[in-house]
């Protein structure tokens, strides 16, 4: 009873109530339960996290095992990073890679979304084929492509060639490198906005729908004004996972074309993987990787918010 | 035409399978007796056999011990790996011997020599990276073992390893950290040397005749006059010494990059040029392998690689040209001839508790009797024992189409050894250069920067890359 009286007496005077020993020991209960998961959570993600911005401040280098704690220059990485023309140039074709593969992969997933917006069987069959490319592992998609754009041993080559349009190899033309990367990657991944796009498409009421072909709108009006409006916070989730899956480019990167001509398809992650695994700058690479996990952070809060106001907005 | 097998290829006087298997087996178990003629490249054996009692004994001093080792795939350590169970018998000894991809073994070795850890007791010293892990001291120090007869005998023989492909094994005060299993020469490979004569010239002696050559011959009978792979720092440096220029000032002393010489700038437009007008479409994402096929497939004329490589072009199995192919020296530049020497061998990781252990596998692995065992059963033609490549049999074995190339070899490694040439490939900080030599080269050859340009940005970003690995630049 004094219990209750006292909580009816704070919440009466506007005091928060106190909270009972019962409380206080499932609270503390409830902490030392989740402690084991929170540290194995900070061993295995916070502490590499950590250690590699520690060593982003170091100029370390795997053959001098005198630069691992050497912080005389703390800022002589992110320093040369800005006099880095190869870095600027990663950044400039990040950018052009991440662009046309989201672009490309939204246009053609809701493309093909919407001709597959329909419960037969036969659309179903063909649904599942089209998410092949998304599930195969990226080494394969990526050995696939390979063959495609190489002349000597090429179906697309020997057909052009037999029919009298021979073609170049792509893959080491500076002027279509970057694309024969972008169409590799936008086959790949254009299945994974189609589904998202898809399931937002069968979750769209048809009220707004109906409503709109009575008032007499054309097929093309309806989609313009009223689908395209709706699927808007889909569109941008799936674009914004793609954008930051499009920083993540390595494989056909790997693969196709070694980042080449020259550094015509040197994406940024590349570029720190060849600075770290090739030349051991690993302090440097470091400062390259923080750049880009705080770029990542940044896109993301950017679409998230972008994304949020549109929901509130609906 | 060549002997594809080189027992078949012995005379009556040199070691046969079955007698060589004998005396081994032999020696493993202590049975052998003394004055046992061995003709061959073990030598006249006597006195290799007649110590392989008390060896055998003192190799037993290691049985129970178990050591760890990697190697990345070749036909070498896969042809190894089958043969360490004798070696295991013999010596009581448990090897756990790893093979990995080459990029993926040098990654791996990288980091794990970085940590100077004990899990490997041997690995293979890869060629580009021998600098950068002899220099940092990732690797022991083999002389106390060379030194030390109990340790090795004299038979064995250390100083049997051709000088060239013994460049990359050696610090800076000329101690040996690893033996040589593989000793490769650049030499030029024409596949089809018959288009040339049709076309009323020679094999090509000089940049000039090759030019001419490459001219002449381009889209021949549906043929592409050169083919080269991707890695230009190794296909494009002989040119570049060739014209009179080198990577570096004066290496290993001096690493000051000198990309934007004037002979390298020529030497890239040179290149470039073949690049862009004798080649198969796409030879800019070439690998070796794609360059080896184009020549045995009979759409690729000449190319410059290693022996190693370009051998399956003489392979009536795997080539359509087997029958003509010519490996010849390469053609010399206005400065002189230049050709390449590779080589890969073994070496104890500093971090070792085993080093003793792994000696005597190493010491087993590239011995007189194992290479030429390799040699006799495997078709191996790669050693690096000269006792090897000089004995009649092996030069049987190695003609291919009337040219000897055993003899070619050890021109070619002769002419590293006192030219001094490739210390350029073995300095600690070559990978970070020859990414710059790639990437020039690539730039040039799609036209996206003329060569000075190109070389200029180079010699920029290696200068900027060097300073970060602490090296002294020369204002």
């Amino acid at each position: 009873m004094s219990t209750l009286s006292q909580y009816g007496a704070e919440q009466g005077s506007g005091v928060p109530p106190r909270q009972t020993r019962w409380q206080v020991q499932q609270r503390r209960d409830l902490l030392c339960g989740l402690m084991p998961a929170l540290a194995v959570l900070a061993v295995v993600t916070l502490a590499p996290a950590v250690y590699l911005v520690v060593t982003s401040f170091t100029p370390l280098n795997l053959t001098l095992p005198a630069t691992a704690w050497n912080f005389s220059d703390p800022v002589g990485n992110y320093l040369s990073l800005l006099r880095d023309r190869r870095f600027g140039n990663s950044v400039w074709v990040q950018f052009k890679l991440s662009f046309f593969t989201v672009v490309l992969q939204l246009l053609i997933g809701l493309a093909v979304a919407m001709l597959l917006n329909a419960r037969t069987r036969f659309v179903e069959a063909v649904r599942t084929t089209f998410l092949i490319p998304m599930v195969l592992p990226p080494i394969v998609v990526a050995i696939i492509w390979k063959v495609l754009y190489t002349p000597d041993i090429s179906p697309v080559h020997w057909f052009l060639k037999a029919i009298g349009h021979p073609m170049g190899a792509m893959i080491t033309s500076p002027d279509y490198a970057l694309w024969s990367i972008i169409i590799a990657d936008v086959w790949e991944w254009f299945p994974f906005t189609m589904l998202m796009l898809l399931a937002a498409l069968q979750m769209l009421p048809d009220e707004p729908l109906e409503a709109a072909r009575i008032d007499g709108a054309t097929y093309w009006q309806v989609f313009w004004f009223v689908i395209l409006p709706l699927l808007r916070p889909a569109i941008l989730v799936a674009g914004l996972f793609r954008l930051i899956d499009s920083i993540k480019a390595f494989p056909l990167i790997y693969i196709l074309t070694d980042g080449g001509p020259g550094t015509v398809t040197e994406v940024t992650n590349y570029y720190a993987f060849v600075q770290a695994f090739n030349f051991s700058y690993l302090g440097f690479s470091s400062a390259i990787t923080v750049v880009m996990v705080g770029a990542t952070f940044f896109l993301s809060w950017l679409v998230v918010r972008m994304v949020g106001t549109e929901v509130e907005v609906e | 035409m060549r002997k594809r097998n080189l027992t078949k290829s012995a005379d009556d006087r040199s070691v046969s399978r079955r007698k060589f298997l004998g005396l081994t087996a032999a020696a493993g178990v202590g049975a052998v007796a003394a004055g046992v003629e061995a003709a061959g490249p073990v030598g006249k054996g006597s006195a290799l056999f007649a110590q392989a009692p008390a060896r055998a004994g003192a190799a037993r001093q290691f049985a129970g011990i178990t050591i760890n080792g990697a190697m990345f795939q070749h036909s070498f350590s896969a042809i190894l790996k089958e043969y360490v169970p004798e070696f295991e018998q013999k010596t009581g000894m448990k090897v756990n011997l790893e093979l990995q991809a080459f990029p993926v073994y040098n990654q791996r070795a990288d980091l794990e020599l970085s940590t100077k850890g004990s899990g490997y007791d041997f690995l293979n010293v890869t060629f580009i990276y021998s600098g950068r892990w002899i220099g940092a001291g990732w690797f022991a120090n083999l002389e106390e073992f060379i030194k030390d007869p109990k340790l090795t005998p004299p038979e064995w023989d250390a100083a049997d390893f051709a000088g060239g492909p013994m460049v990359p094994f050696k610090d800076a005060k000329g101690d040996r950290h690893g033996f040589p299993w593989l000793g490769e020469v650049q030499a030029m490979t024409v596949a089809q040397p018959d288009l040339i004569e049709k076309a009323g010239m020679k094999l090509p002696e000089t940049y000039d005749e090759l030019m001419k050559v490459l001219a002449a011959t381009n889209d021949k009978e549906g043929v592409k006059a050169y083919v080269t792979h991707k890695t230009h720092h190794w296909m494009w440096v002989h040119f570049l010494h060739g014209f009179g220029g080198n990577v570096f000032k004066d290496p290993p002393g001096n690493l000051t990059p000198t990309l934007d010489s004037p002979a390298a700038i020529q030497a890239a437009e040179f290149y470039a040029n073949i690049l862009r007008n004798y080649c198969p479409e796409g030879v800019l994402s070439y690998t070796d392998d794609q360059m080896v096929a184009a020549q045995a497939q009979g759409r690729a004329n000449i190319s410059m690689h290693t022996l190693s490589w370009t051998m399956p072009v003489a392979d009536p199995k795997k080539s359509k040209v087997a029958d003509k192919v010519a490996y010849v020296m390469p053609p010399a530049g206005p400065k002189g001839l230049f050709p390449g020497v590779g080589s890969h061998g073994l070496g104890i990781p500093i971090g070792s508790r085993k080093k003793e252990a792994a000696w005597e596998f190493i010491r087993w692995a590239l011995s007189k009797e194992t290479i030429w065992r390799m040699v006799k059963e495997r078709d191996y033609t790669s050693p690096c024992r000269p006792s090897v490549l000089n004995h009649p049999d092996f030069k049987k074995g190695m003609t291919f189409n009337g040219r000897d190339l055993a003899v070619l070899s050890l021109k070619i490694f002769e002419m590293a050894e006192k030219g001094g040439y490739m210390k350029y490939r073995t300095v600690p900080v070559f990978p970070q250069v020859g990414d710059k030599i790639n990437k020039a080269i690539e730039v040039v050859a799609t036209k996206q920067m003329p060569a000075e340009a190109a070389m200029k940005q180079a010699q920029a970003e290696a200068i900027a890359d060097l300073k970060k690995a602490g090296i002294k630049i020369d204002a």
